[in-house]
């Protein structure tokens, strides 16, 4: 099923896009559809490009003047981060790579620790002193930001990518109206007069489900829920081609989570954004992302479309990480667990960092590092399961050994 | 006669009938000219429920729902202002003080949700563990001792010994939650409650833990009040779950129950957003009943049925009048399922929501 | 961090030695911590330094000397035989001082223990308790607070004094000496409880409090296991401060006269060399030694304070 679009009509990407994603779900033999799967590909390819020309005609701002037309949004490429911590290197970041169309929606996903906020502050360099980016590169619209000085790199900081960190509705100036904080990015970033900078936080406050006058509140007079949409509001201010959202609902109850995913949803389809949404509840982005990439100990484990990574996973840490999902759906009452913990990125193990809690371990993977594999279905894995030139067809894990009280975790080095 | 009133006697263990904690408001001078408070924050409004021995009971709510002063009730760290507190039958309401209140400590435990936050930094393992045994002034020396180590090693951790002299900054999050359930464990209690055991810890540690409590049941003959706000957990490790919604319990059934055939429209709505780890599927997305707004202040319960504001249901089925006037009480539905609402009288499945809300129209949220 | 402690088995035995040694390992662990802090071990030296010439003039100068027993002439400035001359009387200004130590250090010592008995008991029992008492134990500790140290210290020497008569000893310390630890001490307290019961309050809403109240804790148990040892931390940082600024008063009030002239405190070697017209006849030496004594140990004292707080109450290292 392909669709041209119309590229004047904003909502038609956004429709084709989730159509593309509801279509995916069906099942998908890599075997039998060669054909499809290469006219799918260029189907999809040229949705992408009608969608970038929309998108990008709609935008508040000119592009960047080193911008490069042609490029996607967000070309991340090998990118290494880090931390220093006493004498001791911690690996927290280790050749990730992946790319982000216009109007489409990433998430990260993975446990405490494998790197994804590290990941997603790195692209603006916001990280703490003892941390930096050592390698790879970070192209928006073909501009390389890891080669730009501090001061080049505020020009693009808000202005194209914003970013709700996690628990950032806490972090609201309990002193100042909710209003003017909205206002402030823009007053200083935009240049807008004070009055037109209000006038624009009113708006903005509107356009996330805050009413004009609730503007006049102080923070702790509002919701949870109000609060993470003010922050919402705050990373809109200078009209970014990109939200980046760390955790943006953990911490609210399930209901006000269902209204933000919805808020964001409707905020991509209105005003044409990329979203980054970094969680480490699996469930969340099934719902409200196109891809997903799932990471481990610092790298990427598998990422593509998220039907395929939901219906067909790979890789050995994605069924499992899957299996420990509650699925009311599908009736499944026992969960799966990992056993053993994610390793020390001090000294993470050698070959693939999965291996020592993998089940299907083999001796290749104690050695070398697993490469990134790409197939027809536009999923990337890291896995030895999966090598070159394999077909693709995912290995089911050997039968898990009945998880009991027994299989204890034992002692750990402290950080 | 309400529904939960009629769980089998001698199969119950807890019993609580009427419960009320309400908080009132002070401060402010118009108080101190009036001597009485201007008005009472109703966290738990009139809670009638049972919790059967050996069975794992999901208490179920968003925040201001009321569930964990509930818990708080029963384990005794926060007095009720009315109703009742029933342990094996015997009214325990009034008791806070001296033996009474020490037997009662032995046999009801509890389990938080934050293991960085439960335990004190400055206390071992070892004493975190032995403390109960010790307030409780039970056995010796050398019995004590033992007690202990079972405990830690029930509890998963092993080799027991290993673990007893550490602190809980050289643990990790499961771990010390395990360490948390040790202690619950410790003095042979025959409920504990559990308020959010697992949701500071990563999803494959949960799982350990769930297991570990539900191994721990068959073991010990536990009960647990399994106090969560996430729906899909409770699914998974309770026999019934009791839907909390600003003090008072909206519905109630087993596990099965409640989240394939929900009865109550918030129920129903909660059971329409949990999110599941399953490729997008075209038509679920419209099936979600997103309510607008959140829930109100305990200070501000709406009159008639507490829901109505926000009910989906309440203006389509033309019976707006009667939500808005008349507070349902909990209707029994027959088999042990219990539902506080109106629609629900008939006995027969909820109407389908016509109109979805939306979450971007302006909200005006009470606070 | 260490290996972990591990027992064989858990018997009473053990378990009193593993405890033994994870209270020694502690003490190392914090020993070290504070070894790092080079201005910390400084200070500290020179407060040892100072508690051993407090200990045992006699060693380094001789005995006391008076005014019958002076070993030169009126102000003689400083030279070989004396090497701080001597004061009005003829006495070695090196001497006095050296004895003074004992006097200044001792009196800082009783006033800042009871300030810390007073202050941590109702801290802590005020802000857990809560409730009514707290509120009248606060309202007592707020007349406390503002309680003017000289002017209480003026109205109570003569009052206590006349009770007890000048010559009395109390716990072998002498009347007018103890006036003044008392009035340190009650006018101190106040300052310490306020610090102390806001710390109380703070840990009383943890987790791990109401855990130990659902075991079967009593009031009792919680104060001694759960707060006072999350509170210790601030008191030891609290009390070598308080040490400090006990001095800092003793010296004042000897200087203006509510001290014992013969007892040669540095608050005291100020008056007489104020009294007896020192500073005109230029004869600076009879005010440099005490004076620089006072603020060198109160200095110790603070740098000291500041590392142990660093060590005892480590902040986040590395900021976001």
């Amino acid at each position: 099923m392909t669709l041209m679009p119309d590229p004047g009509r904003l909502s038609d990407v956004t429709e084709t896009a989730r159509l593309g994603r509801a279509e995916s779900a069906h099942d998908f033999d890599p075997a039998a559809d060669a054909d499809s799967a290469v006219a799918n590909a260029a189907a999809s390819a040229s949705v992408v490009l009608a969608g970038r020309a929309a998108i990008r005609g709609r935008r508040q701002w000119p592009l960047p003047k080193q911008a490069d037309p042609d490029a996607p949004l967000l070309v991340v490429e090998g990118l290494t981060t880090h931390f220093t911590l006493g004498d001791s290197t911690v690996h927290a970041v280790d050749g990730v790579s992946f790319t982000l169309e216009d109007g489409e929606a990433l998430g990260i996903a993975g446990e405490s620790g494998c790197g994804k906020t590290t990941t997603a502050l790195s692209l603006l360099r916001l990280l703490p002193a003892n941390a930096e980016v050592v390698g790879g590169s970070v192209k928006l619209f073909g501009i390389d930001l890891c080669t730009k000085s501090e001061k080049a790199l505020r020009r693009y900081r808000w202005r194209e990518i914003s970013i709700i960190f996690q628990g950032a509705m806490n972090a609201l100036n309990p002193v100042k109206r909710v209003g003017d904080q909205v206002a402030e990015p823009i007053e200083l970033r935009v240049g807008l007069s004070k009055a037109d900078a209000a006038r624009r936080a009113g708006e903005l406050l509107e356009l996330v489900g805050i009413p004009r006058s609730r503007g006049r509140a102080y923070p702790h007079e509002l919701s949870g829920g109000m609060r993470q949409r003010a922050m919402i509001a705050m990373a809109l201010a200078c009209d970014p081609a990109i939200i980046i959202g760390d955790e943006p609902t953990t911490a609210l109850d399930v209901m006000v989570q269902a209204q933000i995913l919805e808020l964001l949803e409707d905020l991509r389809a209105k005003l044409g954004l990329s979203l980054i949404l970094i969680t480490h509840d699996l469930s969340v982005l099934a719902e409200t992302c196109d891809r997903v990439m799932v990471m481990y100990a610092g790298r990427v484990a598998e990422e593509g479309p998220v039907g395929r990574i939901y219906g067909t996973p790979r890789h050995p840490y994605t069924q499992m990480l899957l299996a420990a999902f509650p699925d009311v759906h599908s009736g499944r009452r026992d969960l799966g667990t990992i056993p053993g913990s994610p390793p020390d990125l001090r000294t993470p193990p050698p070959g693939c960092r999965f291996h020592p809690r993998c089940p299907a371990a083999m001796e290749v993977c104690r050695t070398d590092v697993p490469p990134e594999v790409r197939f027809d279905d536009r999923v990337r894995v890291a896995c030895h399961l999966y090598p070159p030139g394999s077909d693709g067809v995912p290995v089911p894990l050997p039968r898990p050994a009945p998880v009991s009280a027994e299989a204890a975790v034992g002692p750990e080095a402290a950080p | 006669m309400t529904a939960d009133t009629r769980a089998r006697d001698g199969d119950e263990l807890i019993r609580l009938e009427g419960l009320e904690v309400h908080f009132p408001i002070r401060g402010g001078l118009r108080d101190l000219v009036r001597r009485r408070p201007s008005g009472f924050v109703r966290a738990v409004d009139g809670i009638d429920l049972t919790i059967r021995r050996g069975e794992v009971l999901g208490l179920v709510g968003e925040s201001g729902s009321g569930k964990t002063t509930t818990g708080r009730v029963i384990v005794k760290l926060t007095r009720p202002t009315g109703g009742r507190l029933l342990l094996d039958g015997e009214d325990v309401t009034g008791v806070w003080g001296g033996d009474a209140l020490r037997r009662y400590r032995r046999r009801v435990q509890l389990i938080f949700q934050d293991p960085y936050e439960t335990l004190n930094p400055k206390q071992t393992i070892h004493d975190f563990v032995a403390e109960p045994l010790e307030v409780q002034r039970i056995g010796n020396a050398a019995e004590r001792e033992q007690r202990v180590l079972d405990a830690i090693d029930t509890a998963g951790l092993r080799p027991a010994a290993d673990f007893a002299f550490r602190y809980p900054h050289e643990l990790s999050g499961g771990q010390r939650q395990r360490v948390v359930i040790a202690g619950a464990l410790v003095l042979d209690p025959a409920i504990v409650v559990a308020d959010e055991p697992v949701s500071m810890l990563d999803v494959s540690i949960r799982t350990e833990i769930l297991n570990l409590m539900l191994d721990l049941r068959r073991q010990r003959d536990l009960t647990y009040l399994f106090i969560t706000h996430d729906l899909s957990v409770a699914w998974v490790i309770a026999d019934r779950i009791a839907v909390m919604y600003l003090g008072k319990v909206m519905e109630l059934g087993t596990a099965g129950e409640v989240i394939g055939d929900p009865r109550h429209p918030y129920t129903r709505a909660l059971v329409s957003v949990m999110p599941t780890p399953e490729p997008p599927q075209p038509g679920l997305r419209a099936r979600r009943v997103i309510l607008a707004g959140e829930t109100p202040d305990a200070a501000h319960i709406p009159t008639g049925c507490r829901f109505h504001p926000r009910c989906p249901l309440a203006e389509q089925a033309g019976i707006m009048a009667r939500c808005r006037a008349e507070e349902p009480p909990l209707i029994d539905l027959g088999n042990g399922r219990a539902s506080a609402c109106w629609l629900a009288e008939s006995g027969k499945p909820l109407p389908a929501v016509e109109r979805r809300m939306g979450a971007v129209a302006p909200v005006g949220d009470a606070r | 961090m260490s290996a972990p402690l591990s027992v064989p088995a858990l018997t009473p035995d053990a378990v009193r030695g593993a405890r033994a040694r994870l209270r020694a390992r502690n003490a190392r662990d914090m020993a070290g911590r504070f070894a790092r802090r080079r201005d910390g071990v400084v200070a500290a030296v020179i407060l040892l330094v100072f508690a051993v010439l407090a200990l045992v003039p006699a060693l380094f100068v001789g005995p006391l000397e008076t005014v019958t027993t002076a070993t030169g002439t009126p102000f003689e400035p400083p030279s070989a035989a004396h090497l701080f001359g001597t004061d009005q009387a003829g006495r070695d200004m090196l001497n006095l001082t050296v004895h003074g130590t004992r006097i200044s250090m001792v009196i800082g010592l009783l006033a800042t223990i009871m300030t810390i008995l007073l202050g941590a008991t109702i801290g802590i029992t005020s802000g857990y308790i809560g409730g009514r008492p707290d509120q009248l134990l606060m309202r007592v500790t707020d007349f406390f607070l503002v309680l003017p140290t000289f002017v209480l210290a003026v109205v109570l020497a003569p009052i206590v004094l006349d009770l007890v008569g000048i010559d009395a000893e109390i716990f072998g310390i002498k009347a007018t000496l103890m006036v003044i630890v008392i009035v340190i001490g009650l006018t101190s307290w106040a300052a310490t409880a306020r610090i102390i019961r806001s710390q109380t309050l703070s840990v009383k809403e943890r987790m791990y409090v109401d855990r130990a109240r659902v075991i079967g804790g009593g009031s009792g148990h919680i104060m001694r296991r759960h707060i006072l040892p999350n509170v210790t931390n601030l008191i030891v940082a609290n009390t070598v401060l308080t040490f400090a600024g006990a001095v800092f008063t003793e010296t004042t009030l000897s200087f203006i006269g509510l001290g014992d002239p013969f007892a040669p405190s540095w608050g005291q070697l100020l008056n007489s060399a104020q009294t007896s017209g020192a500073p005109g006849l230029g004869a600076w030496w009879c005010i440099a030694p005490p004076a620089a004594c006072v603020v060198i140990v109160i200095l110790a004292f603070t740098l000291v304070g500041n590392a142990l707080d660093d060590v005892l109450n480590p902040k986040a290292g590395v900021r976001r």
